[in-house]
């Protein structure tokens, strides 16, 4: 085992980040909490952790966890951010902040969630930097969807796509023209969302593929059911 | 009784003004009268003071006379040229027309008391005197059982032939006596004769053609009008008559004439002919000036009291129409003054001064300045009224309009944000302000309660996310069976705790993705048929109908929330209805609008509840039978889509009460 991951918790409530911390201590990882941003950006500046998972809400900032994922990202381009919010809403306000997050969560995600989802970056992390295996690779016409590298291409081009975008993603293409309804969706992405929430995450990855090539249609809705991919 | 009705019964009480001008109008004609009556008065008395010891107007001689109401008769026939009063004094009576020369005595005035009667043995005769501008006229009444006429032809001074003569004496202005005699020659006009004695002696009949005269037999004897200029006449009068049985005979003769040689005795008590011109420079139309004696006799007047005035009288129909209301019955057309005439002395009576007016003068000033008053206040009160009605209308107007809105404000969706009248400065406007005042805060409230949900479950959801969290920490730590127990029912109670609280934020989640839905154009039949599709999985208890047009049913807006929308129907259908009953969706086209129907047998919607339905936190639920909270935001949600689609959403019961029906309009 190499050295142990350190995972850097930026949460204003007390209660929660130590639970938090407890969770991610007895995963293995190393630890680091921060009640606010000063407190956090002051550490990332001596050292940066492997992961952070930041609350969007900071004491007196009530957007303060964007403004340090913006000042950390310029850090570092690649390490893994993940955003927590109390509020589901603000998964919307996230959208038209491209920041460059790895994945939005609320809270009422339970830890174990959390930790997989933790762990999958982690795994994706390292997938990157080895060469790729083309079993975990799936081809759906313009699509390339790599699980491993939890990487989507379509024509050939990187869509950045969010964890749980990359998961819906990869549940609706596994299986072309079936119809998963959002339990399934929410089940496949290791999330507990709302209805609405899986709508405004679908019209996401859409605009997300659309940016690349704005004839996409790979994403259908089956009114009332839910969604499927179509070559 | 409406407010309209008080004040248009306000406004009729301006209709008291008339009423009040009639008073008014009634005092200033007393008013007036009373001012009239003083100011004849000092005419009069002006008047009268300017014929203050003017006997020779008043009575053509300037000693002053005692002249008493004494009419007796009496045998002492003293003549005293300026004191008492004879018996044979004659007083004219003053005609008001001229009498025709012919012997009858109709056309005198009936005035018994005015005759004078003479009388010797059987025989006798009445005397009327009158005067008529500057002529005496003589009416003598005789009784005489012969009527002896002169002999035609024969001279007049022959004894022989002499028949009944009537002889008047005067007293000439000279100061000396005269006579003139008229000779009976017969029915018709009579001669006027006087006796000269010519240069040497002879005496003559000289035709005295200033007098003339008529006469008249009567079954009695005869009468004889006769007519006199007064200028004539000095201050003594008689008339004696000459009564024959047959011609030539000894007269018997009586009268106010001495009989030895005709001397008079008796006065003429009569004005001056100049009496009556100095009384006309008075004269105005409608105003009689008169002189009377002090027994009341009158002596000469300037009557112009029936001359039109030239302010005649109101004619109109509405003057006559407000005469009505405000003529006394009974009134006087006529007022009165009199003034006395002293003599130069100031101690006696020696007349009187009359002066009378018709009411005309002023009756006209009253009844211009009555009609205009009541034109006047008619035509105010009719403002008034209908000022007042119109006033009333736009009040009653103003607030059914506040009326409405009040109502509307508190039952319809929505409340109303812009409140009536409430720019308006009286006190309908501070209601309506105190109302918008009172909905405002009202909607304010509202507006927290509805937001309440949603801000409770985001305050609820940290606490809840540490005890998760910490339960979940727990688990972790290996817990013995028995506590696993606990453990396990704390879990479920947290996740219950977040059903609810998701439920709880559901409203302001919708209400944030329909601020951040975008439009497009797409077809509602395939939605609603893909939909019910879903429902026939989600729901196998429940038959699903669809009925749709066979044309696409286009609309701008956005389909998820249009699903969202029927589940929230669906989900009220199925709630609502028994098992195994058939839920219809209907998707019907009108003109402007795309219509959505969701069916469901149940029990009908009563009436109060339909139009509360769609408001949040509503909710008339009787018992869940599934464990899902409810918040009776689902109804809320569909009007939330409704609304998004410029549509709205109404509930109705089926026909028969069989069900209940919701319909939701979506503009195309």
């Amino acid at each position: 085992m190499a050295m142990k991951r350190m995972v850097a918790i930026v949460e204003d409530e007390p209660a929660i980040r130590d639970n938090y911390a407890a969770a991610f201590t007895r995963e293995g990882y190393v630890v680091r909490t921060y009640a606010n941003r000063s407190q956090a950006m002051t550490a990332f500046a001596s050292r940066l952790p492997d992961l952070a998972v930041i609350d969007i809400s900071l004491e007196e900032e009530p957007e303060g966890g964007f403004e340090l994922c913006r000042q950390l990202r310029a850090l570092s381009p690649e390490l893994p951010i993940i955003f927590l919010t109390a509020r589901d809403s603000e998964l919307d306000a996230v959208s038209g902040l491209r920041l460059g997050a790895d994945d939005f969560l609320t809270k009422d995600l339970s830890l174990a969630h959390l930790i997989a989802r933790v762990n999958a970056l982690f795994r994706r992390v390292d997938a990157l930097r080895r060469p790729s295996e083309a079993t975990q690779i799936i081809r759906r016409g313009s699509l390339t969807l790599d699980a491993e590298r939890m990487q989507v291409e379509w024509t050939g081009q990187v869509v950045l796509l969010s964890l749980t975008e990359f998961w819906i993603v990869y549940a609706l293409a596994r299986h072309p023209g079936h119809v998963k309804n959002r339990q399934q969706l929410m089940d496949a992405a290791n999330v507990v969302l709302d209805d609405n929430t899986i709508t405004s995450h679908v019209k996401r990855i859409r605009r997300k593929f659309q940016v690349i090539d704005p004839k996409f249609d790979g994403v259908q809705t089956v009114y009332g059911m839910g969604y499927r991919w179509v070559d | 009784m409406s407010i309209r009705l008080k004040l248009l019964l306000l406004g009729l009480a301006t209709l008291v003004l008339p009423w009040a001008g009639c008073r008014y109008a009634r005092e200033m004609e007393t008013a007036l009268r009373e001012g009239e009556q003083s100011s004849l008065l000092s005419v009069a008395q002006t008047i009268a003071a300017s014929l203050q010891g003017r006997g020779d107007l008043l009575y053509r001689q300037p000693a002053p006379l005692q002249i008493a109401d004494d009419a007796q008769t009496s045998e002492e026939a003293v003549v005293e040229p300026d004191a008492k009063p004879s018996p044979y004094d004659l007083r004219p009576i003053l005609l008001s027309a001229q009498p025709f020369l012919d012997g009858y005595v109709e056309e005198w005035p009936q005035n018994k008391g005015a005759w004078r009667y003479f009388a010797r043995d059987q025989h006798r005769f009445g005397v009327l005197t009158g005067v008529f501008e500057r002529m005496l006229y003589v009416m003598l009444d005789v009784h005489d059982d012969h009527v002896v006429y002169d002999s035609p032809g024969a001279s007049p001074l022959d004894p022989s032939t002499f028949g009944d003569r009537i002889w008047i004496g005067f007293e000439g202005q000279d100061g000396h006596e005269h006579q003139v005699f008229v000779a009976a020659m017969g029915p018709g006009s009579v001669t006027a004769r006087r006796i000269e004695t010519g240069e040497y002696g002879q005496l003559t009949a000289v035709n005295e053609t200033r007098i003339l005269g008529a006469l008249q037999p009567t079954a009695q004897g005869y009468r004889l009008e006769l007519r006199i200029p007064l200028s004539m006449l000095g201050e003594h009068f008689g008339v004696l008559i000459d009564d024959r049985n047959q011609r030539g005979a000894d007269p018997v003769s009586y009268g106010t004439l001495r009989s030895d040689d005709l001397h008079t005795v008796g006065r003429l008590i009569a004005a001056a002919p100049e009496l009556t011109g100095y009384l006309k420079q008075f004269s105005q139309p409608g105003l009689r000036i008169a002189v009377a004696a002090p027994e009341g006799r009158l002596l000469a007047q300037a009557d112009a009291l029936s001359v039109t005035n030239v302010l005649g009288p109101e004619r109109g129909i509405l003057a006559q129409f407000y005469r009505r209301f405000v003529d006394r019955p009974g009134t006087r057309r006529v007022i009165d003054s009199s003034a006395d005439i002293y003599d130069r002395e100031h101690k006696r009576v020696i007349g009187s001064l009359l002066v009378s007016q018709t009411e005309d003068r002023w009756l006209v000033l009253r009844d211009r300045a009555l009609t205009h008053m009541l034109n006047l206040t008619l035509v105010i009160s009719g403002i008034a009224v209908i000022a007042t009605f119109i006033f009333a209308a736009s009040l009653a107007v103003r607030l059914s309009r506040l009326r409405a809105a009040s109502e509307s404000a508190l039952t319809r969706e929505g409340l109303v944000t812009t409140f009536p009248e409430t720019d308006a400065s009286d006190e309908l406007g501070d209601v309506a302000r105190g109302f918008s005042t009172l909905l405002h805060r009202l909607n304010e409230y509202t507006g927290y309660l509805r937001t309440l949900a949603g801000k409770l479950a985001h305050e609820i959801r940290t606490p809840l996310t540490i005890v998760r969290s910490s339960l979940e920490n727990l688990e972790s730590e290996g817990v013995s069976s028995s506590a696993r127990v606990y453990l396990d029912r704390a879990r479920q109670g947290s996740e219950r705790l977040n059903g609810i609280l998701v439920a709880m934020g559901a409203a302001t989640r919708v209400e944030e993705a329909i601020s951040n839905a975008e439009r497009m154009r797409f077809d509602l039949v395939p939605v609603v048929k893909s939909a019910a599709d879903a429902y026939r999985i989600a729901f196998p208890e429940r038959a699903f109908a669809t009925e749709t047009p066979d044309e696409p049913v286009e609309i701008e807006g956005a389909p998820d929330l249009i699903v969202q929308m029927l589940d929230k129907l669906v989900d009220n259908a199925v709630d609502f209805s028994p098992a195994g009953a058939q839920i219809v969706l209907r998707v019907r086209l009108e003109p402007h609008a795309a219509v959505v129907e969701v069916d469901n047998p149940g029990p009908p919607l009563s009436p109060d509840t339909r139009d509360r339905l769609f408001e949040s936190l509503w909710q008339s639920r009787s018992g869940d039978s599934d464990n899902r909270p409810h918040f009776g935001l689902g109804l809320y949600i569909v009007r939330l889509i409704a609304e998004f689609h410029d549509g709205k959403a109404a509930a109705t019961s089926l026909p028969g009460d069989t069900g209940a029906r919701f319909t939701v309009h979506l503009a195309r």
